[in-house]
């Protein structure tokens, strides 16, 4: 079977909350240490353009609208991957304050990537494993 | 030293008008009963409190638009009343609707609405922009979509404790804001660190506005369209990270201040470090040489996002972008902490107060970290960094001012007699640039915005809270 996804993905990242410490890192995928743009990946400006919607962050309440929007102008078939323990709901802030559990099970994530933030080399990995879902979907 | 005064209600206006003639006002917080206004002078913050429960305020807004955000913050969260604060929104998105954005009124004039969810990796934040034809008449902000409602949350939690979430409040300025944190709870405690443990954090400080800094430029090398800068820039952040996790296994350094000193195991190997910035450094020179010599780049970003000490004053703005304005404001000498006072940092300003001026105060500030980095290791490598010492939390109040790459980071901490939060109030330098950020966008069309906005490269998280 041919591999489309895992040689074309097309990213849109959905901050819910976090820190920043994972957007540094999904920053890093851009620039020529990790260039996901080798794989045939992107990081896209829409979501109407995404097969993939990674999302950081505990969740928070003026959040829970637009990301609900995000994901609702995603096109079928995607896949949620969560970004980081804030996002699967092991981070500093779950529950603390007015934030959520998790944007990730808040949202159907069916990849984790753990880490505080995660590594770049980790972020990848939960793409790739992204990728391969939607290829054998 | 800390020190608070009393002002009566009725020569609020007055007394904080002189003060902010001899001091860098910082803004305000509260608690239900009094308004705590804050000040730095060379001697430490000066905390000018207000009995707020016998009725309204008044309003200082008009006058110091620095105190806009703060009042507003301060209704909606303590419930303070000012009198004759003309915009009555509460900042923070509360149960209700998103406040709607103030706009220009006129025939022509097109609003258009960015947000909260942005095209890049950025935090999330609405910006609505009025304009007329393509020029930026008016830009209004709305942030707060990440609020966690973190300063509640933390009253009642050991003060100790909670160390690794004020490292967590915000990523890009953890290290600014634990270390601001640890001098406060050892300002109560009357713990002074040794001079090992301060050269350290000095380090750390630095490696946190490098990493800042060289992605800064990075960025605006990317909204002048210079992708070649943009990659080399990435790179080189990348290279300090990688350094950053070997001197504290953590790329961002999370954790590495603690109350009490420096993390066990942070910066073991000053001289292995002091050699491989030195590396660094030739590279980063290289790239700056390269992004500052490309006309086409200095012709886009000259005279873009125009910012002016008047306005950075009113708005109580700080850092990198006041110092673009000629203003000679940094923490670091205003009232010299840890060891930076045996270090003559030299206070890097331009002239001019647009994106090229932020970028040539970055780059003169990249050069006097790696000289502060390398002097502090020098140090280190004849000393070694003894273990955090036991914090005694003792009952106080008390605001700690640290500069971090955005400017003056506050923090203030009320803790009791049984060592837990009163009251836990943060006010990052962000949120003091934000509403100038805003300024600067009036005349400038919206495709700059983003080249705007990354040479001010300001944080949501901390702002958010």
């Amino acid at each position: 079977m041919s591999k489309i996804y895992e040689r074309s993905l097309s990213i849109r990242h959905l901050v819910c909350g976090s820190c920043n410490g994972c957007e540094h890192e999904m920053n890093a995928l851009a620039g020529p240490a990790y260039d996901i743009t080798q794989h045939g990946w992107d990081l896209v400006a829409s979501p109407r353009h995404a097969d993939v919607i990674t999302v950081s962050g505990p969740m928070t309440e003026a959040m829970r609208d637009a990301a609900a929007a995000t994901l609702a102008a995603t096109p079928h078939p995607m896949v949620v991957v969560a970004i980081g323990d804030c996002a699967i709901g092991v981070g500093p802030w779950s529950g603390v304050g007015s934030a959520g559990d998790g944007a990730g099970p808040e949202l159907g994530a069916r990849v984790t990537v753990r880490g505080c933030p995660p590594n770049p080399e980790e972020i990848v990995r939960g793409l790739r494993e992204a990728a391969q879902l939607l290829d054998d979907a | 030293m800390y020190a608070e005064i009393a002002i009566a209600p009725e020569l609020v206006r007055e007394r904080l008008g002189e003060l902010a003639e001899t001091a860098q006002a910082l803004g305000a917080y509260a608690n239900e009963t009094k308004v705590r206004y804050l000040f730095l002078r060379p001697q430490g913050v000066l905390c000018a409190a207000v009995d707020a429960g016998a009725g309204a305020l008044p309003s200082m807004a008009n006058e110091m638009p620095l105190y806009d955000w703060h009042e507003r913050e301060m209704r909606q969260k303590q419930g303070i009343a000012f009198d004759g604060h003309a915009d009555m929104r509460p900042l923070s998105i509360g149960d209700g609707p998103v406040p709607e954005a103030m706009t220009a009124q006129g025939e022509g004039v097109n609003v258009v609405v960015v947000g909260p969810v942005h095209a890049g990796i950025i935090e999330p934040g609405r910006f609505t922009f009025s304009t007329g034809g393509e020029t930026t008449i008016h830009l209004d902000t709305q942030f707060s979509y990440g609020h966690r409602d973190i300063e509640r949350a933390m009253a009642g939690r050991d003060a100790l404790e909670i160390a690794p979430l004020i490292a967590r409040i915000c990523g890009g300025c953890s290290v600014a804001r634990s270390w601001t944190y640890a001098r406060a709870l050892e300002s109560m405690a009357g713990l002074a660190c040794g001079e090992a443990t301060e050269f350290a954090r000095v380090v750390l400080a630095e490696l946190e506005r490098l990493y800042n800094h060289v992605f800064d430029l990075a960025n605006a090398a990317s909204g002048a369209g210079y992708g070649r800068g943009l990659a080399a820039g990435l790179g080189l952040k990348e290279r300090i990270l990688q350094l950053c996790a070997a001197a504290t296994q953590h790329r961002l350094m999370f954790d590495a201040i603690v109350p009490g000193g420096v993390r066990t195991g942070v910066l073991r190997d000053p001289q292995a470090l002091r050699a491989d910035l030195r590396a660094v450094r030739r590279q980063v020179e290289r790239f700056v040489k390269d992004m500052f010599e490309n006309r086409s780049v200095i012709r886009r970003i000259a005279g873009a996002g125009l910012g002016d000490s008047q306005t950075a004053r009113l708005f109580g703005a700080c850092g990198p972008a006041t110092r673009a304005c000629g203003v000679e404001l940094d923490a670091r000498t205003l009232c010299a902490y840890g060891a930076y006072a045996g270090l003559d940092v030299r206070i890097a300003t331009a002239k001019g107060g647009d994106v090229l001026a932020r970028c040539n105060v970055k780059r003169s500030e990249i050069a006097e970290s790696f000289r502060l980095i390398d002097a502090s290791l020098a140090v280190l490598a004849k000393s070694s960094i003894p273990e955090p010492q036991r914090v005694e939390c003792g009952v106080g109040r008390v605001t700690v001012a640290t500069e971090g790459s955005r400017g003056i980071e506050t923090v203030s901490v009320e803790v009791k007699e049984d060592g837990t939060i009163e009251r836990l109030h943060v006010i990052s330098a962000s949120y003091r640039n934000w509403p100038t950020v805003a300024r600067a966008m009036e005349g400038n069309i919206i495709p700059d915005f983003p080249l705007v906005n990354k040479s001010f490269n300001l944080c949501y998280s901390c702002m958010d809270r």
